[in-house]
């Protein structure tokens, strides 16, 4: 999902209880470029919360990095 | 929409908070592990913040923050007036020195450990 909403983006994706609903991020990506960290968190989060909203998710766990 | 008078005595409380936290839970009895995260950094830091309890107003507090600053989830640590993150920026800002430049505090030396006497901090805030 994140990959799709950042065309380009390197996604890892890790299970961080085993329960699969609170997940850990790590992304980088081009778009992120120029954006503060809280603008690239809400681009992350936005990409994701759809499945926050159906509940598939509890908490995710977000670190960006600045790729390409 | 967020509940305007809500959201007027929010905006109200960060801008009379120069360090202030919405947390699940409180200082003392954190109810969620990212809101704990967040106050293990704080008090390792010898600073004077405020913590405002989400869980009793939980969905209208998010509305709010959404509104004012684009931020659905909590924790949210608020410094002179601007969301600085959650606590995954809170924790890496730490890391790096950032927060406490942002804080105008020296950069305790134990890094990442929790002070085992946390600091006086002023009275958990209530929203009515």
């Amino acid at each position: 999902m994140i990959e799709a909403a950042l065309p380009g983006a390197e996604v890892e994706v890790s299970d961080e209880t085993g329960g699969g609903d609170h997940l850990r991020a790590n992304v980088s990506a081009p778009q992120f470029e120029g954006l503060s960290r809280l603008d690239q968190h809400r681009l992350v989060k936005a990409a994701v919360k759809e499945r926050f909203d159906d509940g598939t998710i509890h908490a995710l766990s977000v670190k960006t990095r600045v790729s390409g | 929409m967020a509940d305007a008078e809500l959201k007027q005595k929010v905006e109200g409380l960060i801008a009379a908070n120069p360090v202030l936290l919405f947390m699940k839970g409180t200082p003392e009895m954190p109810r969620c592990g990212f809101s704990m995260r967040v106050i293990q950094v704080l008090d390792s830091m010898d600073v004077e913040y405020g913590a405002i309890d989400v869980l009793p107003a939980l969905q209208p507090l998010r509305e709010v923050t959404t509104e004012i600053s684009d931020w659905q989830t909590f924790p949210q640590l608020y410094v002179n007036g601007e969301l600085l993150g959650g606590a995954d920026i809170v924790e890496e800002m730490f890391d790096s020195g950032e927060l406490a430049e942002a804080l105008g505090v020296d950069q305790p030396e134990a890094v990442s450990v929790p002070a085992a006497d946390p600091p006086a901090q002023s009275p958990p805030l209530q929203i009515e």
